[in-house]
C-alpha cells in the first residue's frame, strides 16, 4: 500500500468532512419531516378551547365497539322457531 | 340446553337477560346494570346532568367527551353516513319541537296543541367530531338525539360485558325490543319473539325465529305515540322534514351481526319507505316489513311462515 501524500490526506479529509455535514444535514431534514407528519396526523386543540364535560365511566368503548365498518354486517340467517323458554321479544318500544 | 332470564325497568324500558350458564346470570345482570347506568349519565336525552345534555346546552364550544360519548357518537355519525342521512342524529331539536322532549311516561299525559313546521335537520356533517382527541363541536341550532343508535348500541355494550362477566356460555341483551347477542348460543339458536310491540308476551301475535349469532332490532310508529290537538305523532323522524315519518312501513325488523347495524337498517327502512325494500336487499339483510295496512313482507333470508320466499 503506497503512502498518501500531505495534499492527499488533507483532500481526502476535507471530503470526509463535506461527507460527514452532508450526513447530519440529511438526517435533520428527515427528523424534521417526520416530526411534521406526526404533529398532522395527530391534530389535536388547544387546551384554552376545550371544555370539558367528560364523566367517569367504567363500560369499555373503543372504537371496536361500534363495528367502524364501512356497510352493515348481515348475519347467519335467523330460522322459524316456536315460543318456548328463554323467549324473548322484538318490538318498537 | 336451559336458560336463565332475569328482566326489570331501565332507561324507560324493559331490559331482559338471558344467560346460557344460568349461575352467571348473577354476574351478567350486574355487567349489564352497570353499561346502563354508563349510557344513561353520557347520552341520556332527559338527564340534564348527562354528558349529552351538557354538550347540547355548549353550541360553538369544543368540548372533550367521555369515551362513552364518543363511541356514541361515532356510532350515530357511521350511521347516518351508511344510510345517506335517513338516520341522522341532528334531529335532537326537531323531536323536542314534536313534543317528544320528557320521559315518555310523562309525554303521552299531554294533549294540548302544538305548531310544527317542515324544515330540514341540520345534517350529520355539521358535527365537528375528532375521535382521536375525543372533541365535539356542535355549531348553534345542532342538537344531537342518540336515541335511535344508542339505545342499540348499548344492548351490544351490555351483551359483550355480560359475557365477559360470565366467561362463558352466551348471552343475551334485549333493550325494549333491540336484542344483542354475545358467546355460544342455547342449542337451536336464540329464540326471538318478533312483533310490533316490544311489551307483546312472548306467545302473543307475531312470529317466533331462531337466531344463531348477531343482533335483531325493530323499529315501529306504532309505539311511542303522541297526541297534540288533532295531530297524532311518533318517535321515528325524518330528517328531511323534521315530522314523524308517514312512509308506507309501520313496522320493521331486521337481523345483522350486531343490534347496532339491525337498528341502523330497520329505522332507515322506517324513513326510507317504499326504497327500503331494495336498500335492505343490498346489504343482504334478513328484514319482516310491515305495511301499514298489516301486509308482510319477508325479504333477504329473512324465514317466511308460509314457505314462500319474496
Amino acid at each position: 500500500m503506497n503512502a498518501l501524500t500531505p495534499i492527499q490526506r488533507d483532500r481526502g479529509l476535507q471530503r470526509l468532512r463535506r461527507l460527514t455535514f452532508g450526513a447530519t444535514a440529511g438526517a435533520l431534514v428527515a427528523v424534521v419531516g417526520v416530526s411534521y407528519v406526526a404533529a398532522a396526523s395527530y391534530a389535536g386543540k388547544s387546551s384554552a378551547t376545550a371544555a370539558s364535560t367528560t364523566t367517569s365511566t367504567t363500560t369499555t368503548a373503543d372504537s371496536s365497539s361500534t363495528s367502524s365498518s364501512t356497510s352493515l354486517q348481515p348475519t347467519q340467517a335467523p330460522t322459524t322457531g316456536s315460543s318456548g323458554s328463554g323467549t324473548v321479544t322484538s318490538g318498537g318500544s | 340446553m336451559t336458560v336463565a332470564l332475569k328482566s326489570w325497568t331501565a332507561l324507560g324500558t324493559s331490559v331482559h337477560v338471558i344467560a346460557t350458564d344460568a349461575d352467571g346470570l348473577g354476574r351478567a345482570t350486574t355487567a349489564v346494570g352497570d353499561v346502563l347506568e354508563d349510557v344513561d349519565t353520557a347520552y341520556s336525552r332527559f338527564r340534564e346532568d348527562s354528558e349529552l345534555s351538557r354538550l347540547n346546552a355548549s353550541p360553538g364550544r369544543t368540548v372533550r367527551v367521555s369515551p362513552l360519548l364518543a363511541t356514541a357518537i361515532d356510532a350515530a355519525q357511521r350511521a347516518a353516513r351508511l344510510t345517506d342521512g335517513a338516520v341522522d342524529p341532528t334531529i335532537g331539536q326537531a323531536i323536542r319541537v314534536a313534543g317528544y322532549d320528557d320521559d315518555f311516561s310523562r309525554i303521552a299525559a299531554q294533549d294540548g296543541p302544538i305548531n310544527l313546521r317542515a324544515w330540514r335537520v341540520p345534517g350529520w356533517q355539521a358535527i365537528r367530531f375528532d375521535r382521536r382527541s375525543r372533541t365535539v363541536l356542535l355549531p348553534p341550532g345542532v342538537e344531537l338525539d342518540l336515541g335511535s343508535t344508542g339505545k342499540a348500541l348499548a344492548a351490544d355494550l351490555a351483551a359483550r360485558a355480560a359475557l365477559a362477566a360470565t366467561g362463558a356460555g352466551g348471552v343475551l341483551v334485549s333493550l325494549g325490543g333491540d336484542i344483542a347477542t354475545a358467546g355460544t348460543p342455547p342449542a337451536g339458536g336464540w329464540r326471538i319473539h318478533v312483533t310490533e310491540d316490544s311489551r307483546e308476551k312472548p306467545d302473543g301475535d307475531g312470529e317466533v325465529i331462531c337466531l344463531p349469532a348477531g343482533g335483531v332490532a325493530t323499529s315501529s310508529t306504532t309505539v311511542r305515540r303522541w297526541t297534540r290537538g288533532a295531530a297524532v305523532l311518533h318517535h321515528i323522524i325524518d330528517p328531511q322534514t323534521s315530522l314523524p315519518t308517514t312512509g308506507p312501513f309501520r313496522t320493521v325488523t331486521v337481523a345483522a351481526a350486531t343490534c347496532l347495524d339491525a337498528n341502523i337498517a330497520s329505522t332507515a327502512a322506517i324513513v326510507r319507505g317504499t326504497a327500503a325494500i331494495e336498500w335492505l336487499m343490498g346489504w343482504g339483510l334478513p328484514a319482516r316489513l310491515v305495511e301499514n295496512d298489516g301486509t308482510i313482507h319477508y325479504i333477504g333470508r329473512w324465514p317466511d311462515p308460509s314457505g314462500i320466499a319474496a
